[in-house]
Order: C-alpha cells, then structure tokens, then sequence
C-alpha cells in the first residue's frame, strides 16, 4: 500500500487498530446494529472485539498511538489513503516534498492540512 | 455503448464502467458490484478459518487488493462479534478496512458445505464477501449488503446461485432478476 510496498509493522498495527475501531463503532451504532440485525447479522459478541482492542493497543508504539488517539478524537477517520497527491480525508493536494516522503516505510506522513495520517494505495 | 448495460460494457471496453455518470447510476443494477476475476465456483476449503482466508487470497489476487492480513484481520474480527452465517447455506462475510481502496464483492460456491457458525447450524454453500474502504463516499456498502441478503431470501435465488458454474451464468442470473427493475 505504501509506494515502497513494505509496509511496518508499526504502521499496520494502526491499520488494524483503524479497521477495529470502525467495527466496534458500527457494532455499537443503535441504528447501523439495528439496519444489520433486519439483514439477519447478529452482533453478540462486541465485548470480544474490545478484549482485541485492548490487546492490539499493547503491540502499538506509544507515540504512533497517542498521534492516533489525537486525531481519531476530532476526526471520524485518523487513517486515509492519497490518490494522485491527494489526502482523501480533506482533499487538499500534498506538497511534491510530502510525497517523496513515503520512500521511508517507517515514516508516520501526515496531512499538513487536517493532521490525518496518511497512506499510499497503488 | 456504455449505457447498454453493466455486462455488454465488461466485454465492449474490458473495464467496469459504474458510476461514469450519475444518470448512469440511477440504472446500476447489482450486477455492476461483480467482477469476474471475483468469482470461485468451488472453493477448496472446508473449515470457517480455511474459508475466510481463501476467500481473502482470492480477493488479492483478482483485485489486487495489496494487503491480505490486514483483510484476513478485519473479516476474523468480524466474525468474532457474531457469525455472517445468516443461515439457509448462505454466509456474506463483510466489513470496511483499509485493505481496500473500493468496494468488493466475491462470489464463491462450496458444494460441499462448509461449518460456518451459522444461524441455523447449517453448512453454507453460498460466499459473498463485501469489504469497502472506510472512506464510503458514494454510500454504496450498506445497501448492497441489504440488497445481498434480501436477494437471497429466495428459495429460488439460491437455488439458482448453487447451480452458477461460470461467472456468465451468475450474471445472467443477476440480470433477470434485477435488469428490469431497475
């Protein structure tokens, strides 16, 4: 996904964390369960994706999380792809410097506009 | 040519061509949310763990979908909150995850059955997979999803989607039931 291909660990654990949280948010959304439930999905199980939370949170370098947990507070999605120099969280054009940025896999980019975290899709 | 129809545009221009306008979307019909290289007549796996995974390998392969942990993660999860079993031999995994850059839908048939946890304890015959990026901007995840399960309801459908040998066949299917409606 990064324009190197190899992506972090690190950088997946936040990933992960992203995709868990967007679950744990819709499972626990009254109207989304609701909406799912009439499609015959059941969700009984939502207090054993917080013991995955909380065990993911452990595997996470302490600044990326802090970084994380700053943004996701404001914002619905901490983590967003770039599509042609683009952040697709604010839509505002990256810098070309940004881009060659993303050379490094362990560099945590984020948008010098909405501060979201950034990665790239090929 | 393009507005012909979501299959006729597959083979005129070799590229899925949804969304080109939104005069066109108001046609869309739920054919334009499959892929050929989306689709498995056979799955090769027999248990829920084997299923999951093989059915994220596929989607990486014909989509290029470039990270398959981080899939194969988010669908385990996902079955942890509670089984997309939804019974009648029907299974529709599904969930949001940056493994993606847009929405995805996998076909694929067991006839053998596989012990998924399913509501009603039966093996299932029948895989959609639905992942989408977290970012839906053309809010097509959730009623696709609805339009999945209530699709196949039908003692009929099912039955039909059992018998798909080729991709051909499960567009034809998709088409009749829905070409006309919408």
């Amino acid at each position: 996904m990064q324009s190197n291909s190899a992506l972090s660990v690190r950088l997946m654990n936040l990933f992960r964390l992203q995709d868990l949280d967007i679950l744990i948010r819709e499972a626990s959304d009254p109207e989304l369960k609701s909406s799912e439930e009439k499609m015959g999905f059941a969700h009984p199980h939502l207090d054993k994706l917080q013991a995955a939370r909380e065990r993911l949170l452990e595997t996470i370098d302490k600044r990326d999380l802090r970084l994380y947990q700053k943004i996701a507070k404001r914002l619905t999605h901490a983590i967003v792809p770039v599509e042609d120099r683009t952040c697709l969280g604010c839509y505002i054009g990256l810098p070309t410097s940004a881009v060659s940025l993303t050379t490094d896999p362990d560099q945590l980019l984020t948008c010098e506009n909405c501060g979201r975290i950034l990665y790239w899709l090929e | 040519m393009l507005v012909v129809g979501p299959r006729r545009a597959w083979i005129f221009s070799g590229v899925e061509v949804r969304y080109v306008s939104e005069s066109l979307r108001e046609v869309t019909t739920i054919l334009h949310y499959f892929d050929p290289n989306l689709f498995c007549a056979e799955l090769e796996s027999r248990t829920k763990d084997d299923v999951l995974r093989e059915l994220t390998d596929r989607l990486v392969q014909g989509a290029g979908v470039k990270d398959p942990d981080l899939l194969y993660d988010m669908l385990k999860r996902r079955e942890s909150l509670g089984s997309t079993g939804i019974g009648k031999g029907v299974a529709i995994p599904h969930g949001r995850s940056l493994a993606v850059n847009e929405l995805r839908v996998l076909f694929a048939r067991s006839s053998a059955g596989v012990e998924f946890e399913s509501m009603d304890k039966k093996p299932v015959h029948l895989f959609f997979l639905i992942v989408a990026p977290p970012q839906d901007k053309r809010n097509e995840y959730l009623p696709l999803l609805g339009r999945i399960a209530e699709l196949v309801k039908e003692k009929k459908v099912r039955d039909k989607l059992q018998a798909c040998e080729t991709f051909e066949d499960l567009a034809d299917l998709l088409e009749g039931k829905f070409g006309a409606v919408e």
